[in-house]
């Protein structure tokens, strides 16, 4: 790490590069504005009056925040008053202890504004402003390229502030910096870059425009990169430092208070995967991108490599080291192969939209100019609640699991709708905001003349997420295996002992706990009963779309929340040995131990579960090994073998913690004594020590492969 | 065909090349002082109880239809046990059974160079099975290696040689003394058969429990290194340091435990030096 990156860093951990917000007194002639000019008057105002974030050893600027006063970006959502409503009603709230609203991640269009600038989107506004005729259409256009004109000379304003800056700087190296600062701001991102320097820093600027993930960095950065290398006029360490500053930019996104600051879920993008000439696009600058970000002792942002079938083994070596080298856990991993089938596929997703997709937040998908086309998350397990304590005396009667599965599949279905049913309720209570900055940078809105929040953009998924996905599994697997197959016990033993939330039936729970083969031992019975749920799941989703227009496909990850807690708390007992008001499962996972034939075995589970391709939502597979397993480096050499091959196999995702049981046990007593240890949480990592005690305990559950 | 198994461990790391399954068969003739899998060496299943685990809850009695005498190994006792104090170890198997399970991880051992392990105990006492085991191993196109101590008739070897990819062979101590104090056997019998295998030029990778206060010695080590050298070659020797894991099972077992102190770091790399590794 240079000395000027080094020094960022220290402002940048020490919470000194938030931008703080700078209040706007607004010119308040305008309440005979409609609407949407007064809304998008005041974002112009608020704008040029922010201050830029410099310091003398700074060689980019543009980032700034919103306070709420003015409608913000579609990320953090302030000043949306429709969403504002919905978060209100539904946000930390389960409703029917079955649905919940979520955050939504998104990604700006980044290679769009490479490409033409910001003044190719004014020109492409001037063109969709003839196509359109209705007066919300016209507004909404002639607001956005107000924005876009603001943003002009936002840019401008910073680099004003370079150059008064540069004046006062002795260092000549920081001096050059700032004065080559403040040239650069004077061409973008109002046009296209010159320099893969300007190309990184017109990203800076467009960033606070929708300040969540970069999307897929490696390739719209790639020409910018190969040209000056080859040119001579950029070296590999410049290149470096520049990706530096941009990463510090994204860590300072968060505010130092915020519990976020340290979890790496914030700004998460891809590298590698398919590009639209069926290509790879993991090159030079891809692990450049990688060895940049590992340098630098931050927490956001994080990376995930997508693997493809022509990714050789060294590029999933290296990013594996990198890994296990990375003491912040900030690289996942997930499968090209799988995912591009299903949004082609499923989703009919053209081909060249379907390679952008990139993976934002936790885990979710979301294409390059596009929203995460779901916000909530679901309670899966109350379905198997309702079939054991609503429908306990009809279900003692079946002849088998084929008749009991047909009539969970019609509970599963209600209440898949009803998950539905909420999530277009909270996305058409966000459609009655208009949003005007991230929209710019969306795919389709300038075309659409639509907002973002109103589906805007032509390319996304909804994607629920579904808490308790093994527990449905683990739970139908009792059945199918110790009630009809080795007939065990009755169904009316196992209903009353759920209905009695096991009381005086300890024996039978330790029956089912000892005997069943549940989800994640590679057992033919949990895979099947896993396989035939996800067939559900698409016969049911397949072709069924949300208000606006996105297919629908289902997640299992849980987010930056505990709702497998809260869902938990008020869903029954059962049958996969729950009490009343345990935790649930979310992603896919160890679970609790249960999987005892070590890691091929549940990785083999996971792969077999989905046929179909309906699970590649917003999904997580969480994985903790040994941390001795991959210090030694014959047996790390066979860890990425492992993965290749559960990728060839068809898994979707993984990240992995290295840790050892006894040390999280030991944090548990003394926290002070293991502040370091950090671990994978859902889609995000931490700090063990700053999780809750259900997480921790959790993690520790979870069993840890070694050898 | 049955054979007598007390464990089938999925994606193991460490016994051969790439990601393996290790069959565990029961039964050995060698009683090293220092095992790590002392169920292994009686050939008949068996119960083993950790009382260091028990809560005296009184379950197992409730449970046993013979209060917990005379035990025929039912298992029931181990069923309703929730601390997992009380377990059956040995399982009879088919062939069939243990291919399907063998099978699973196929595609991690063409992905990583891996395969079976045939383990133990020593599983070259049950020949008759495990040469079948091999033989439809090597006709799904997998793998094979044996882990064996070497204490058997060299017919055994004769006869799996064929399905055999790989041989683990193990040599606890050169000096035949030293290793009938240890091992309860002359070990003539051992080298004899290993001299013989190497002359076959099979892939041979020699593994060496490294015991301090028995073979830690460079004299020791260096015996085994010209005897191997002046016999053949292997493709690999690996020193396996010697480690407390086991212990808790003998007193399981009721079996008597002998402890040895652990191998220091740097003892096992000046060790290792004399191999060259
Ligand atoms: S059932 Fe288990 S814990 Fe209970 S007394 Fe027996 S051995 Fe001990
Ligand atoms: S295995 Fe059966 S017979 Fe033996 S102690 Fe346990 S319950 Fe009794």
């Amino acid at each position: 790490m240079t000395e000027r990156i080094e020094k960022l860093c220290e402002l940048t951990l020490s919470g000194k590069m938030f931008v703080n917000p700078i209040k706007t007194k607004f010119d308040v002639n305008d309440s005979s504005l409609s609407k949407i000019d007064m809304e998008t008057k005041r974002l112009c105002e608020y704008i040029l009056n922010q201050e830029p974030m410099l310091t003398p050893y700074s060689s980019m600027t543009g980032m700034f925040n919103f306070d709420g006063s003015v409608v913000g970006d579609a990320f953090q959502r302030s000043g949306h008053a429709g969403t504002a409503e919905a978060l209100k009603k539904y946000y930390l709230n389960k409703i029917e202890n079955l649905s919940t609203m979520e955050w939504q991640h998104a990604t700006a269009d980044y290679e769009r504004v490479l490409d033409i600038g910001i003044s190719g989107i004014i020109n492409e506004i001037d063109k969709s402003l003839k196509c359109h005729s209705l007066p919300e259409e016209i507004e909404f256009l002639t607001g956005i390229k107000m924005v876009a004109c603001t943003l002009i000379q936002w840019a401008e304003k910073c680099s004003k502030a370079a150059l008064e800056l540069s004046k006062k700087v002795y260092d000549d190296n920081y001096k050059q910096n700032l004065l080559k600062l403040s040239s650069a701001l004077l061409n973008v991102p109002k046009n296209p870059p010159s320099s893969f320097y300007e190309a990184v820093l017109c990203i800076y600027v467009c960033f606070s425009a929708n300040p969540d993930s970069v999307g897929t960095l490696d390739r719209y950065l790639s020409p910018f990169y190969f040209k000056d290398i080859k040119n001579g006029v950029l070296t590999h360490d410049e290149a470096k430092e520049y990706l530096q500053e941009l990463y510090l930019m994204l860590q300072a996104t968060t505010h130092i208070d915020s519990p976020h600051f340290t979890r790496g879920g914030q700004s998460h993008f891809c590298i590698g995967g398919y590009l639209s000439n069926g290509e790879n696009a993991f090159n030079e600058l891809s692990e450049l991108i990688v060895e940049a970000l590992i340098d630098l002792p931050t927490y956001i942002p994080q990376i995930t490599l997508r693997w493809t079938k022509s990714t050789p083994r060294s590029v999933l070596r290296f990013m594996m080291d990198s890994e296990r080298r990375d003491p912040h856990k900030r690289i996942a991993f997930t499968n090209d192969e799988k995912r591009i089938k299903c949004y082609t596929e499923i989703c009919k997703i053209p081909y060249e939209r379907a390679v952008k997709y990139t993976t934002v937040g936790c885990n979710e998908p979301a294409f390059l100019g596009a929203i995460a086309g779901s916000n909530s998350k679901g309670n899966l397990l109350r379905s198997i609640e309702t079939l054991f304590h609503k429908h306990g005396d009809e279900i003692c009667n079946f002849d088998g699991f084929d008749e009991l599965y047909n009539f969970y599949e019609k509970i599963l279905f209600l209440d898949l709708q009803k998950i539905l049913d909420y999530d277009d309720q909270y996305n058409l209570l966000r459609a009655k905001d208009i949003n005007y900055i991230s929209s710019l940078f969306m795919c389709d809105c300038v075309e659409n003349a639509k907002s973002v929040t109103q589906g805007g953009g032509n390319t996304a998924i909804a994607s629920p997420m579904l808490i308790g996905i093994v527990n449905v599994i683990d739970s139908l697997t009792v059945v199918k295996e110790l009630v009809y197959d080795k007939k065990l016990f009755s169904m009316s033993d196992l209903v009353s002992a759920l209905k009695s939330n096991w009381v005086g039936y300890d024996d039978l729970r330790t029956l089912i706990l000892k005997k069943c083969s549940f989800f994640g031992n590679d057992a033919d019975v949990s895979n099947e009963v896993g396989n035939r749920l996800y067939n559900s799941f698409y016969n049911y989703l397949y072709g069924k779309r949300n208000i606006f227009g996105y297919q629908w496909l289902i997640g299992d990850l849980a987010g930056y929340n505990e709702h497998y807690k809260w869902f938990g708390e008020d869903t029954k007992a059962t049958p996969d040995g729950r009490y009343d008001g345990d935790l649930m499962k979310f992603g896919l996972g160890q679970n609790e131990g249960k999987d005892k034939e070590g890691l091929t075995a549940l990785l083999n589970s996971v792969c077999k579960l989905d046929k179909t391709g309906i699970g590649c939502g917003s999904t997580v597979t969480n994985i903790s090994i040994d941390k001795k397993m991959v210090e030694d480096n014959e047996q790390f050499e066979k860890l990425v073998d492992v993965f290749e091959t559960y990728f060839k196999n068809g898994g979707v995702h993984f990240q992995l913690t290295y840790v050892s049981k006894e040390d999280l046990i030991n944090a548990q007593k003394c926290p002070n004594d293991y502040k370091r240890i950090r671990v994978r949480v859902s889609g995000f990592s931490d700090y063990f020590v700053n999780l809750n005690d259900h997480i921790q305990n959790d993690i520790i559950k979870r069993t840890d492969y070694k050898n | 065909m049955k054979a007598t198994i007390f464990d089938i461990q999925r994606n193991s790391f460490v016994d051969g090349p790439g990601i393996r399954t290790t069959v565990f068969f029961k039964g050995c003739n060698l009683k090293c002082a220092w095992c790590h899998n002392p169920e292994s060496q009686n050939t008949k299943s068996e119960l083993m109880v950790y009382s260091n685990k028990c809560i005296q809850c009184g379950k197992c009695t409730e449970k046993c239809p013979y209060n917990l005498k005379n035990c025929d190994l039912c298992g029931k006792c181990a069923l309703f046990c929730l601390q997992e104090a009380r377990m059956i170890c040995g399982k009879n198997y088919t062939v069939d059974e243990v291919v399907s399970e063998v099978l699973k991880d196929k595609a991690y051992y063409e992905g990583s160079g891996g395969g079976v392990t045939l383990s133990g105990g020593e599983c070259m006492l049950q020949i008759d099975f495990a040469t079948e085991l091999l033989k439809e191993c090597k006709k799904n196109n997998i793998h094979t290696a044996i882990d064996t101590a070497g204490n058997v008739p060299f017919e055994y070897f004769m006869r799996v040689l064929p399905y055999t990819d790989l041989f683990l062979y193990d040599i606890k101590c050169f000096d035949k003394s030293l290793h009938k104090k240890y091992t309860g056997v002359s070990n003539e019998l051992i080298l004899g058969n290993l001299k013989r295998l190497l002359s076959l030029k099979s892939n041979i990778w020699i593994r060496i429990p490294i015991i301090p206060s028995v073979n830690d010695n460079a004299g020791e080590l260096l015996k085994i290194k010209d005897f191997i050298y002046k016999n053949g070659e292997v493709e690999k020797i690996e020193l396996l340091p010697y480690h407390k894991i086991g212990e808790h099972k003998y007193e399981a077992l009721g079996m008597e435990l002998h402890s040895f102190d652990l191998l220091s770091k740097e003892r096992l790399l000046e060790l290792q030096n004399i191999f060259n590794i």
